[in-house]
Order: structure tokens, then sequence, then C-alpha cells
């Protein structure tokens, strides 16, 4: 058995190691909450990830984590609050989802905008390539440029150049105050309200720790307001903190909503829902919002922006007859000529519509069948690599 | 050689391209002068697509070749051993500042300061801050993902690069990452930052720039310990205030910047010195600066004051920026260690490294990021001493043991080179450095770029296991 490697890793290892001899795909498996992301993934077996969970270390002096993958983020929340830290990473879905699968997938939420996505989190992992090997990339420090970065590679990669088996994270002290407002009344067209939104971060000195512009119905669904809605979280000392409040109150009605706001649009895609992200330069947040939540709103759905990060989270039932498909499916190649679309949980003509409008790159392709030459590690999951 | 000269002389003007030792000599070391090799040919293209038809021309001749910039590296990393040196110095070029959206198209032969200086326009600077920003490059910075004090609360290198046009050593051109929206797929960009030249050249880079804040405080703590001031840093951190730097330096670094013209006003007679700097809002920011005081204090501080305007806090800085210039002043030769430790450790891990100076007779000054356990102890010396120089090769071979036996790393921002090569495999497992061997294989498949550096071949499970690769790999 190789040093440092348990049991536990070791026999995955053997187990992919078989696989790949016998060319048999696997599907890596940790909580099972992402299955019904749709991707078209082929494989008969799954890899088993979800007896990997637990504290392999915490040292809250030194804000470092590593925790095995199928650890839920709910578990890592509830051990680190006690040592007033917190992992600032908070994709959309169930708490009870799994780091393993945040960072495979790079998933990120509302507080990338002040604390960056998983790829800016990860300090260094362990996974087992296509090939059955153990590898360990990065470390257990703040601060690593030792060797290539293996870390950034498998960090949202899907599994397909390994299966996640140990996460090294860094953590964050929590901020003295923590609040959450809801900012109502703004008024005009909503293009000009994003760009509002977006003006006011830039003049401002303060950096709040998310921003999120709700759709009418989104909004609707979380507060029972009924136009555009503002979210805004605030961290700092208690001066800063009330200065701040203070600041965003000139983009409109502020008040406190507590932070259930947040797990609450974490939460609020209904089941089945197809949820796809459209994404472009910053400074183009206004028209792109504008689009893509009137785009959500009329398939029946809603739409948040991630505006200092220039994203737009649509969330829309799925669609029962084919024509609605084709359109959908027209709408997001129309988007896709001048901006990026990337797909969350989708159907499967909606996923080789998204992956139609772009193809893997050669060197993608090489990475994919140096890690992973059988590619039998989630088959399809990413198109051609 | 002459006649691989020539061809690349058509290409950039023989002024351009070096041939004869004298010349080259220029060439022979990097910021770590303990080591020296000379380039076989040395050329400096003046644009993108010089740089790229020179860099077929090597490829159709199957030519290695090393990518340099200012040549301020500290870890051997841009040193050409009779290959072929690409200085990309010529391109510096600022191609576009997007205010708006708080970017920058450089060259990559771009200085660090004078991004910054171009940016100061905007309201906007870049932050990684290398001691060298005076003079090192983009694409150096890129190179060995470079970081610098205020990355602590900044982000280093890579958490400010957007996309990268990336020249791969087989003369094709790629984009890495997205300038226009969120990256898909496999994070190339985030393998490339760092990879030390090994998996091409950057053409341009679009970096992401940060907003200046709209209030700064500088803090100068003077410790009577080495292990108060450790603490200290712990608590700070452990409090949730997120200062911007946290910089220590020992009693024998103090020394020697203030004997020398970078002399800051340090207390010559303190155990070591916090430089700790708090920026944002200025709504609540002397709050925190009254409690990182209140921690300095605590924790056994003497006296903490804070930079009265502008001019004293440059002063502060200089000291800590123009620290191993000082060092230069005192002895002809000087290695750097770049190793990071759990904070936690930082206290037994000084302890150690003091003792380990001691045993070996060799004069350990200890100037880094504390905030990040990124520790850089240094120690002059003259190289041709050969009794001096075996002294502080085993001094630092022990120390570089301690930091990684306290579950450190070698290097946190220097890049592996050929200074910390030796290193690698007590950090990392054959497997784990077969697979790097295999990522480099990727972008490079004849390892024709900067050959030698980062991963010891032989250690990789694949060289161990296959005698026949062997045969003729350059060693």
């Amino acid at each position: 058995m190789t040093p440092g490697v348990s049991a536990d890793v070791a026999a995955l290892a053997d187990r992919v190691r078989s696989a790949h001899a016998n060319g048999a795909p696997l599907r890596v498996t940790g909580a099972g909450t992402w299955l019904d992301g749709g991707q078209p993934c082929v494989a008969a077996d799954h890899l088993e990830l979800a007896a990997l969970t637990g504290i392999v270390a915490y040292e809250p002096g030194d804000l470092t984590l590593t925790v095995l993958a199928a650890t839920p983020l709910s578990a890592i929340q509830a051990l680190t609050a006690s040592e007033g830290q917190w992992l600032t990473m908070d994709p959309h879905g169930s708490p009870d989802g799994t780091i393993g699968a945040t960072v495979s997938t790079a998933s990120s939420g509302p507080l990338a905008s002040a604390y960056g996505t998983p790829r800016d989190h990860v300090l260094g992992c362990e996974f087992v390539t296509g090939t059955g090997d153990v590898v360990r990339g990065g470390g257990r420090v703040v601060k690593n440029v030792a060797g290539f970065d293996l870390v950034r590679l498998v960090t949202g990669a899907w599994g397909t150049l390994g299966a996640i088996t140990e996460i090294t994270v860094r953590l964050r002290a929590k901020p003295e105050q923590d609040v959450s407002l809801a900012v109502a009344t703004l008024s005009g067209a909503v293009a000009d309200v994003t760009n509002g939104v977006r003006e006011w971060s830039h003049r401002s000195a303060f950096r709040p720790l998310a921003m999120e512009l709700l759709s009418p119905s989104l909004a609707r669904r979380l507060t029972g307001h009924s136009e555009e809605l503002l979210l805004v979280r605030i961290g700092g000392n208690s001066t800063h903190a009330r200065a701040a409040v203070d600041a965003v109150s000139s983009l409109g009605t502020a008040r406190d909503i507590g932070h259930g706001v947040w797990s609450q649009l974490a939460q609020a895609e209904p089941k089945g829902a197809l949820v796809f992200r459209v994404s472009a330069l910053p400074s183009r947040i206004g028209s792109l919002f504008s689009t893509a939540s009137a785009l959500a709103e009329e398939l029946g759905g809603y739409a948040h922006a991630t505006v200092t990060r220039g994203i737009v989270r649509c969330v829309v039932p799925p669609p029962s007859e084919p024509q609605a498909v084709d359109y959908l499916c027209g709408q997001l190649s129309a988007l896709s000529r001048d901006v990026t679309v990337a797909g969350e949980r989708m159907s499967a003509p909606l996923w080789a519509a998204v992956r139609r409008m772009r193809s893997t790159d050669a060197l993608s392709l090489r990475v994919r069948s140096t890690f992973d030459p059988g590619r039998i590690l989630n088959p399809g999951i990413l198109g051609d690599a | 050689m002459v006649e691989l000269a020539a061809r690349l002389a058509g290409i950039v003007g023989e002024r351009r391209v070096m041939l004869r030792a004298g010349e080259l000599r220029t060439y022979e070391s990097d910021g770590l002068p303990g080591y020296r090799s000379t380039p076989s040919l040395a050329v400096f293209p003046g644009t993108r697509d010089e740089t790229i038809a020179v860099v077929k021309a090597l490829a159709a001749s199957h030519t290695s070749f090393v990518a340099r910039g200012a040549g301020t590296g500290l870890s051997g990393g841009a040193l050409a051993d009779n290959v072929v040196l690409l200085g990309l110095h010529r391109l510096k070029r600022i191609v576009a500042i997007d205010g708006d959206n708080a970017r920058a198209v450089v060259e990559p032969g771009v200085v660090n300061a004078l991004l910054t200086a171009a940016a100061s326009a905007y309201g906007l600077h870049y932050a990684p801050d290398p001691s060298s920003q005076s003079a090192c490059t983009i694409g150096g910075n890129v190179a060995e993902n470079a970081g610098g004090p205020h990355c602590l609360k900044y982000g280093v290198t890579l958490n400010h690069v957007i996309a990268l046009t990336v020249l791969l050593p087989d003369g094709e051109v790629v984009t890495l990452g997205n300038p226009d929206g969120e990256s898909e797929g496999y994070d190339l960009l985030g393998a490339f930052v760092g990879s030390e030249g090994c998996f091409g050249v950057v053409l341009d880079a679009t970096i992401r720039l940060e907003r200046n804040p709209q209030a700064v405080r500088t803090l100068l703590a003077d410790f009577a310990s080495v292990d108060g001031a450790a603490h200290a840093v712990s608590d700070i951190i452990a409090a949730g205030i997120v200062a911007a730097a946290m910089e220590m330096m020992d009693n024998a670094a103090i020394q020697v910047v203030e004997a020398s013209i970078y002399a800051a006003g340090y207390p010559v007679d303190a155990a070591a010195i916090l430089l700790i700097e708090l920026d944002g809002a200025a709504a609540g920011l002397d709050d925190d600066v009254a409690r990182v005081a209140q921690f300095c204090k605590a924790a056994g501080a003497r006296a903490v004051r804070v930079a009265a305007d502008p001019a004293d806090r440059a002063r502060l800085w200089q000291g800590r920026k123009k620290a191993f210039g000082a060092m230069g002043r005192v002895s002809p030769h000087l290695v750097v260690q770049d190793a990071v430790v759990p904070r936690t450790r930082l206290p037994q891990v000084l302890a150690d490294i003091h003792h380990i100076g001691v045993r070996h007779g060799v004069n350990v000054c200890n100037v880094f990021h504390a905030g990040d356990g990124n520790l850089h102890p240094n120690i002059g010396y003259d190289a041709n001493d050969a009794d001096e120089a075996a002294r502080v090769h085993a001094a630092m071979g022990e120390i570089m043991q301690v930091c990684i036996d306290a579950g450190g790393t070698i290097t946190g921002e220097h890049g592996v080179g050929l200074d910390k090569l030796p290193y690698m495999d007590s950090l990392f497992t054959p497997d784990t450095l077969g697979a790097m061997c295999a990522l480099r294989s990727v972008f490079d498949p004849e390892r024709r770029a900067n050959p030698g550096k980062v991963v010891p071949v032989h250690r990789c499970r694949e060289w161990l296991a296959a005698p026949a690769a062997r045969a003729g790999h350059p060693r």
C-alpha cells in the first residue's frame, strides 16, 4: 500500500485501476444530490465516495481545514461556526451537498462577490486519476507555488480528471457584524436599475460580502415584494457596518432581512427546474440582466444577477412541449452569440444545445487523455472532453 | 548555433541576437547569484509577431529555450544552461486599461510598478507587489505566480489574471481563461499561472486591477520577543480583522536595514517588528487600528505607532521592501528561502531556525509575510569561501526540513526553479510528481521550455519505471 493513502482511498484506486483495465466507465458519486444535473454522462457503474466523510485536520489558528470529500457543507459550517469561522463557499442547492461536489463543479454562490469561487478556496487535494494513481496536489498552507498546480486543474473538472477524495480549504474568521439587507423601491427600467447598482459599487468605499439583484418573481417568492429587489450582505466592525448600511440606503429603502434569505435563495429552485447562467464583461450587466431576466420570467421562471461579477443565473420550469424546448434552445443560442452561456442543471436537448456553442479545445482534450486515457471517469459530462 | 542565430537575426535583426560569450554573461544569473549558467544564444524579439516567429523557428529545430523577463527571480528559474534565452523585456506595451471594468491588457515585459502607475489615473492599482516590483515584469510574475506583502488581503498573481494569450512551445497561440464572462471547462489558466516558463510564453495578459482604498493606516509595532510578534499576528487574524499586509522583521534584519541607506527608523533594539497595514472604507478603520494595537500590546509589544502621513508610511515600507537590497551591502552573496508554514507553527519554526543558524555559525535574517506564514529566512555569505558556503548550504537544508516537518511547503511565491528542486520529492509522492510531468507534456510534449526546472524528472514514477525514457534526457 502507498504510504499516506488510506485503506478507503486505496480500495477506490484499485476499483478505478480495474475499471481502466476493463474499459468500464464509472460515474463518480458523493451524496448524489447533483445527479439530476442532467448531464449526458454514460456509465453503468458508480464510483461511490459517500463513505469518505469526516474531518481530517482542523487547526482554527491556521484558518485551514482538511476534510474527506463527501463531507456535507452543513457539517463543515457547524464545526467552523463553533470557532467563529466559516467556509465562504455557498453554492446553490441543499446545504447537505458535499464539499467534493462543490469543488468538482466549482460551484459558487453570492459570497463569491467578495471571496471568490472554490478555485480561490482550495489549498490542496487528493484525487484518484483515471488510471488509479493517487495524487496529492497543493498542501495545507495558504500560499504555495511548489510544482505545477494540479489543484486548480481538478477543481471544476467535474470528476473527469480524477475523483477527489480529500480537500484542504482556506477558512475565514466571521466578521464582527454581518448584516443582510433587502433594498426596495428601485425604480426605472431593469437595465438602468442594474447599472445603478453597479455604479454604486464602483463609487462606494464599501465592499459588500454579496450583492444579488432579484427579478420580480424571485423577489415575490422570497420576500413578498413584487419588483426587482437587491439583497446586500455587509460585514465588518460595528462602525463600518453602520456606515455601510447608510451608504446602501442611498440605493432605495433598505431593511434588515436576516441571513435566512440567503439559504432561501440557495434552495429556491423547484425540483426539476432548468438552471443556466449567462455572463459577460461586468460593464454589460445592465443589458444582460434585462434580457436574461425577461426571458426567464416569460418562461415562468426567475433570474438573479451577481452584479459585480457580471453573471446572471436563470431558473425556469422544464418545458413540456417540444416547441418550448426548441424555443429555449434557440434563445440560448442567440444569447451565446455575444455572451457566455453555462449550463447548471438542464435537460439532454439543452445540454446538447449548449455544447454546440463551444467546442472543446485541443489542450483540454490532451489534459483529459493524460489523466484519464480510457475516458472512464464521468464520460460525456463535459461534452467532448 | 551560428546557423540558428542567423535565422533568428532574420526575424528580429542582428542587434537583437547575442552569441558572444562576453555579451551573454549579462544573463548568467538571476536574482539569486549563487547559481550561474550561460545561455548558448540570447534573442530579444520586439513584437508579438517576432516572438511567435522566433518560437516557431526554435520549434522547427527542436531547440530548448528559457523565457526571461527582468531576471529578478529568486529561484534560478530564468537561467539558461547552454540553451537559448528568450528575452521578453522589449514587449512592454500596456495595450489597454479599462477603468470601468477595472482591468488591463498588458504585454509580458511591462514592469509591475509601471502598471500601477498607469492605472492610478483610473483610481486603480495592481495589487501583487513583490519587493522587486520596480523592476520585475508581469510575464515573470505570471510565470512564478508572484506574491508580495499585500497578497495577504488581495490574493496572489493567480487571483488577478483573468485571461492569457499564450504561445505554446510548438508555436501555437491559444487563449486561456475567458475575458468576457465565466470561464468554462478545465482551468488551464490556473494551471498555467505559476508554471515557471515550462508551459509556454505569455504574449499578453488580461489583468484584474483593484480599486484604490478610501483610507490606509500603517502601523509599526516593536516587540521584545519574536514569539510575541508571532502571537500578535495569529490573534489579529483570529479576531476577523483582515489586514492588507502583516510583515515581520527580526533583529538581524532590522540591524541590516537600519545600517543602510534604506533606514526606516525601525527600533534597532527590538527583537522583532511588525509592519501592519489596514485599508478600506474610512468608516470603522480606526476602530480596527485600535484593536490591532491592543492585540500587539497584549502580546508584549513595547510600542505601537501609526504612520503620521504618506511620507512616513512610504519610509516604513521602504525599509521592508529594500531589505534584500540592504543585505547586498553586507555580503557579496545571499540565499533567500521562501517556505510557508501554518501560522500557528511560526513561533516554534522561528526558534528552530535561530538554533540552526547558531549551530552552523551563520547569520540568519528573517524578513517575511507573517500573515501568510510565508518565511524568507536569508543568509548573507561569501560564495568564494568554501567552508562558509558549505555551512550556509547545510543550514538552509535543515531550515527547509523544519518547515516541511511543520506541515509547510518549500515555496510560497518565488517558485521552485533550480533552487528548490532537491526538496520536491520530500513534499510530493512519485505519483504526484508524475502527474506534474504529465501535465507539462500536455503543454510542451518535447519539454523544451525551461528544461530541467521545477519537477525533478528523475523522481517521477514514470522515470523510475522506464529506464528507456532516460536515454538522451537532458539532466
